[in-house]
């Protein structure tokens, strides 16, 4: 597994604890020492658990994927990344900054210049056109018109919106809609963007679409990027960094890959198991390292190419072995019996064994 | 000898019931009771005819308690002492309003006809954009200036307009503030609640007092104050039903509470205040007839000969002037709310 997680994250996490109810202080001592779970704390005290003790470092010009069925707690997780919601306990640190610490006009700030958002139901607002719609952030920092329509017109022509300007968004359809909004998002030029479910009110073609929409961009801008989704072929297809809800806690967090071949909980293997492998899983997640060793060998292979890509390479051949090369150095060996194990999912027995072959 | 009588005597009270003296003057009924000559002790009541222990029936038990009468004299004497008071706070205040009244009435009566029909044309037009509406509305004052209701027309919409702008002024503020706060909004609906239900006469009896009846304030405080409820609630109602989500939106941009309220909540919210203005417009059209009765000039004047003389053709045609003018405000206010709800339906 890569770690790419370097020293200061963008976002860092800490101890968080989210309680709903009429008195939650009263309660949090119970979830905090005794471990009280979710039904009986709401059983016995009347109180909900949000999320239980969440620890997330979130890598800056990443996109870390929060991934949970819904009730699991993900779309309040978010919004305590920009106080729309505040917690009961912890601390949300924001570029070494303790956000809980702000003070109203401070917290504003934040929300203005350093993190912008995007809504699962793209709340746009519909007495304005698109163009006013996306240039929004600009003119509640108190930028003038100008700059507003400038910005929010070039992103908008970025997002492929560019003869709707002086539309008003119940003109537009979904995705179009959603396409305003991630352009509302990315001309407020702020390093950190949220998306709560931004995708997941859209038809699955568009879908896709949206999802490569937002990978291009990422390539050229580099943003810190907190996805929510409850969709793991989503999560898979777009996360640096994937973590795993439920209940109001984590189950997992890592490299999606890894999580893929190391499930840890019969919840993860449960949600695993849909998912076509093949598609999703790299050369480099189930290559052998390499050894020296010479070797008759049926080809070169990126180590970035999906299983998918390599199967339709050996054109079906089961028993061939390809080199890894990431560019032209040799990194690893692939035996196609490897990548057919790889196929099946995990049983929690082989995993120790599946430990030694991947790197 | 009373029903009571007994009552007293047990509780050992007699004294301080006879220590009171006579109790005030004769009620009606003692009055008949003695010029029959059957003042003598009436025969025992029944059991089944117990009287209600009411503050007249104690009365005649014991003249120390005083009757229902010499309490509502006790409502009557709190306000007359409140009054004046009230009125050197009061009468300064709503000076303007009468100013207002006066002025706009003025205005609309020196305006000529010729010049003040197109005008209203040309309002009409920019409100709403529909030719049809504004001959409508330019047929109906033509018809109105035919039979000579016109400048009894044209004073009963001055009034409607001052009292319209002075309500739209002063309750979307309350609106606004009673959306931002449940105490604020617990603590209004009562209040507005008791202006709504309370029979429109009842309003003009203390303000009769407070207010010589030849000031037009008198009737503009009346006016106001019942047609003012429908854009309150309506402005309260509709600054809450603004999309939880847009809202959202707003405060993860870092909107301030000015920009969120000026720039979201009262242009969606437009809709619903433009649908209480309308009511508020209709109920001052009501109350207008009802305020002829304390000086107000216009088309209520002459309902009001109608009935008094039972004029019945005066009645009629007034009042039909009346339904005229009533339709045609409608109609203009829902044709403009219309635009509002066409350019932001989500």
């Amino acid at each position: 597994m890569t770690n790419d997680m370097p020293d200061e994250p963008a976002i860092a996490i800490k101890g968080l604890y989210k309680i709903f109810g009429p008195d939650p202080q009263s309660v949090l001592p119970l979830v905090q020492e005794e471990g009280l779970g979710k039904d009986d704390l709401l059983e016995h005290h009347g109180h909900v658990l949000g999320l239980r003790d969440i620890d997330i470092d979130m890598a800056p010009a990443k996109i870390t994927v929060i991934m949970g069925l819904s009730g699991s707690g993900k779309s309040t997780l978010i919004r305590h990344l920009n106080r729309l919601i505040d917690p009961t306990a912890g601390q949300v640190i924001v570029n070494g900054e303790d956000v809980l610490g702000y003070d109203e006009a401070r917290l504003r700030r934040l929300r203005q210049e350093t993190m912008s958002m995007v809504f699962q139901k793209f709340a746009l607002l519909p007495h304005r056109t698109v163009l006013q719609n996306a240039g929004m952030s600009r003119r509640i920092r108190g930028e003038s018109q100008e700059i507003a329509d400038r910005e929010g017109g070039k992103w908008l022509d970025r997002v492929g919106l560019g003869g709707n300007h002086a539309q008003y968004p119940h003109q537009l359809s979904g995705g179009m809609q959603q396409r305003v909004g991630i352009a509302r998002a990315l001309a407020s030029d702020s390093p950190i963007m949220l998306m709560d479910e931004a995708f997941s009110a859209l038809d699955p073609l568009i879908r896709t679409d949206m999802q490569d929409l937002l990978l291009e961009l990422q390539n050229e801008l580099h943003k810190t990027i907190v996805f929510i989704t409850h969709d793991l072929d989503e999560a898979l297809k777009l996360a640096d960094h994937l973590v795993i809800l439920k209940d109001g806690a984590i189950v997992q967090q890592g490299e999606p890959q890894y999580i893929l071949l190391h499930p840890n909980d019969p919840y993860i293997e449960d949600f695993v198991q849909d998912i076509n492998r093949a598609r999703v899983l790299r050369v480099r997640s189930v290559m052998r390292r390499w050894d020296g060793s010479a070797q008759d060998f049926a080809g070169a292979v990126d180590p970035d190419a999906t299983l998918e890509d390599l199967i339709a390479q050996s054109g079906g051949d089961a028993g061939a072995t390809y080199r890894v090369e990431r560019d032209g150095d040799p990194v690893g060996v692939l035996d196609m019996k490897d990548l057919l194990r790889a196929l099946v999912p995990a049983r929690p027995g082989d995993a120790a064994a599946r430990d030694d072959s991947a790197a | 000898m009373a029903f009571y009588d007994r009552l007293f005597d047990a509780l050992g009270l007699r004294d301080w019931c006879s220590g009171a003296g006579d109790g005030g003057p004769m009620t009606m009924a003692e009055l008949l009771a003695r010029s029959s000559g059957t003042e003598s002790d009436p025969a025992p009541v029944p059991f089944w005819q117990t009287p209600f222990p009411s503050l007249d029936e104690l009365n005649t038990a014991c003249p120390a308690i005083g009757r229902t009468r010499d309490m509502t004299d006790g409502v009557e004497n709190a306000f007359l002492a409140i009054k004046d008071p009230l009125k050197v706070v009061l009468d300064p205040l709503t000076q303007p309003l009468s100013w207002a009244l006066n002025g706009s009435l003025e205005l609309f009566q020196t305006i000529p006809w010729f010049v003040l029909i197109p005008l209203l044309g040309l309002l009409v037009w920019v409100a709403s954009r529909s030719w049809a509406l504004v001959g409508f509305v330019a047929g109906s004052f033509l018809f109105l200036a035919f039979i000579d209701h016109y400048s009894y027309a044209v004073q009963t919409l001055s009034i409607i307009f001052v009292c319209t702008l002075i309500c739209v002024a002063l309750g979307v503020p309350i609106g606004i503030a009673m959306s931002r706060s449940d105490a604020v909004q617990k603590s209004t609906i009562p209040v507005l609640d008791m202006l709504q239900t309370l029979p429109t006469f009842v309003y003009l009896i203390p303000l009769i007092f407070l207010f010589s009846v030849t000031e037009p304030k008198l009737y503009g405080i009346a006016i106001i104050l019942y047609a003012i409820v429908p854009v309150i609630r309506l402005t309260d109602l509709g600054i809450r039903l603004v999309d939880k989500d847009v809202i959202e939106a707003a405060d993860a941009f870092g909107m301030s509470d000015r920009q969120k309220l000026y720039g979201v909540q009262i242009p969606l919210a437009l809709p619903n205040i433009m649908a209480g203005v309308n009511q508020t417009i209709m109920m001052s059209l009501a109350m207008v007839v009802i305020a002829s009765l304390v000086s107000a000039p216009g088309l209520g004047v002459l309902v009001l000969r109608g009935i008094r003389n039972l004029e019945l053709g005066v009645g009629l045609v007034s009042g039909f002037g009346i339904v005229l003018l009533a339709v045609l405000l409608d109609r203009v206010t829902k044709a403009a709310l219309g635009r509002i709800n066409a350019s932001q339906k989500a």
